[in-house]
């Protein structure tokens, strides 16, 4: 399941990274933000997305930005609201 | 190689030697021991010992505008003071332990109930009768001590929000609640989360964190010296270096109350000679204290991080003073952006934007006007509150308008963009943070006069 979760989310993320920093060079569990492979304002559509996606409600379970900025951090999220 | 790359490039490795292994081999082996000894729990304790001294010194120095230490009340209103901004720090800290069993109506708005609690203090201290008596004293005290816990208890229950709490001792969140490093009312270094999140766990990341600080401590003693030649060289300060040759400019608050009747090439000087003064006197003061947290392990991120060459209003904003943004964003932004016009996302990113750089913005500097929390004049705050209303809100739009311009831009990156273009963008950057300074500046200028002085830097009056 988090292997479908990962390759949406990498998909999803290579539609809003900056094009000249290859994905897979950034560690999962890396900060894309201090990368430099996505800027701050990415995190915005980075929640759009888990709202849209996996119907996440940030206004119920609290939003920690800093968790959002590496794949781990998504993929974790992701797993701890669908349970 | 031509001379300007290769000075980039020797400039480059400078900069980035903290991350040289070699670099971190040989500071390691030359602190030898020491490192092994500074584990993370006695780097802790030791930031905590000096939160001890903090403890008192902090609060009697914010009360010092009220509370005169030699009058008769003076050391029992500061014993008082010190002791009740203790008492709800510790009541911050089991509220945050003990998050869950809080009632639902505070587990909601968690923030709203701490600022409700400061501003509850704020109107008993304007009820309390004998204006001049330890009881009135000790409000006051308490009205210009807090500001400076608000946000760091802020940070503490949003720990306890997150479920974090758990594995943490009260003396670990005394580090940043009261801060040996330094810092005003915004929490440089955020709170234990963060700091706990960019810790050095082994000698080699400690080492790293070390060199890294003492680059920026480098730094900010750089700056404190172009500061100093700036004051001579530029505003013709007496007891600065050089002031003989200086070209002896205006500052900003010297000239808006003259109202535009300055020539428009001082005025114009002025607001960009004072946003590098902020800028460079910011970065000074932020590098002093970030520099402190590496050196004790905490590789956090600077504060300032070339702001002056920043391509856009928001890259700027983001960089020119990194914690108040993070605060605004924690605080405001992100709470409006997940519970309003959600469907809507320009309507939602604009209202997220004016709740943090506008709204947020100004409560922070409401929080600092001490004269409007002792005596709630609402009528002595408007000139304050018009310009200032103002400027948060231009800045606002300023920014809202930049996001908006950097998400249709994302795909060319900075580095595709021509000189020419890089130059014209950072240039429009910097007219658009000067120009909105006019309102910003802490002089007594009405707002008709910052309006003046604003139409005279184009001729017109």
């Amino acid at each position: 399941m988090r292997q479908r979760h990962r390759e949406r989310v990498l998909e999803f993320l290579r539609t809003i990274q900056k094009p000249d920093r290859p994905l897979a060079a950034v560690a999962e569990t890396d900060s894309l933000v201090e990368a430099g492979l996505i800027d701050s304002l990415a995190l915005l559509e980075i929640v759009a997305f888990l709202e849209e996606q996996y119907r996440i409600d940030f206004a119920a379970t609290g939003l920690e930005p800093e968790l959002l900025t590496s794949v781990s951090g998504i993929l974790d999220l992701i797993e701890r609201e669908s349970r | 190689m031509s001379l300007a790359s290769g000075f980039a490039e020797t400039a480059r490795r400078l900069g980035q030697l903290h991350e040289d292994p070699a670099v971190v081999a040989r500071w390691q082996a030359w602190t030898g021991p020491l490192l092994s000894r500074l584990t993370p729990p006695r780097r802790r304790a030791l930031l905590a010992l000096g939160a001890l001294y903090v403890v008192v010194r902090r609060p009697l120095k914010e009360m010092a505008p009220a509370v005169d230490a030699r009058a008769p009340a003076g050391p029992l209103v500061g014993a008082m003071v010190v002791v009740l901004c203790l008492v709800v720090v510790a009541l911050a800290y089991l509220a945050a332990r003990r998050f869950a069993s809080l009632p639902a109506v505070v587990r909601g708005r968690p923030q709203l109930w701490l600022h409700g609690g400061f501003w509850a203090i704020v109107v008993l201290g304007w009820l309390v009768p004998d204006r001049g008596g330890a009881v009135a004293l000790t409000f006051w005290g308490l009205v210009l001590a807090l500001p400076l816990l608000l946000w760091r208890m802020g940070y503490l229950l949003l720990s306890g929000q997150r479920g974090r709490m758990a594995s943490t001792r009260f003396s670990d969140h005394l580090l940043y609640l009261y801060p040996a490093y330094g810092g005003s009312n915004t929490p440089y270094g955020k709170g234990l989360d963060h700091l706990a999140r960019h810790e050095a766990g082994t000698d080699e990341a400690l080492a790293r964190s070390q060199l890294a600080g003492l680059k920026l401590l480098l730094l900010a003693a750089i700056y404190h010296g172009l500061l100093d030649l700036m004051a001579g060289l530029v505003y013709a300060e007496t007891r600065a270096p050089l002031s003989a040759h200086g070209l002896g400019l205006s500052r900003l608050e010297a000239l808006l109350p003259a109202a535009g009747r300055a020539p428009w090439t001082a005025a114009w000087a002025a607001l960009y000679a004072g946003l590098v003064w902020d800028v460079l006197k910011l970065a000074a003061r932020g590098h002093e204290i970030v520099g402190i947290l590496r050196v004790f392990g905490f590789n956090v991120f600077r504060n300032t991080y070339k702001p002056l060459l920043a391509p856009s209003v928001v890259e700027f904003w983001n960089r020119y003073y990194y914690y108040f943004k993070e605060l605004l964003v924690e605080f405001f932004f992100f709470p409006t952006y997940v519970r309003r016009f959600r469907h809507h996302p320009r309507l939602r990113i604009l209202a997220a934007t004016l709740a943090a750089a506008g709204l947020g913005n100004l409560y922070y500097h409401l929080l600092q006007n001490d004269a409007f929390l002792l005596t709630l004049d609402w009528a002595g705050l408007r000139p304050w509150l018009e310009a200032r209303a103002f400027y948060c809100l231009a800045l606002a739009l300023g920014i809202y308008v930049s996001m908006r311009r950097e998400q249709r831009r994302r795909g060319a990156t900075a580095a595709t963009a021509s000189l020419p273009t890089r130059v014209r963008r950072i240039a429009g950057v910097w007219t658009f943070f000067a120009l909105i300074s006019i309102w910003a500046d802490a002089s007594s200028a009405t707002f008709g006069q910052r309006v003046e002085f604003f139409v005279s830097l184009f001729g017109l009056r």
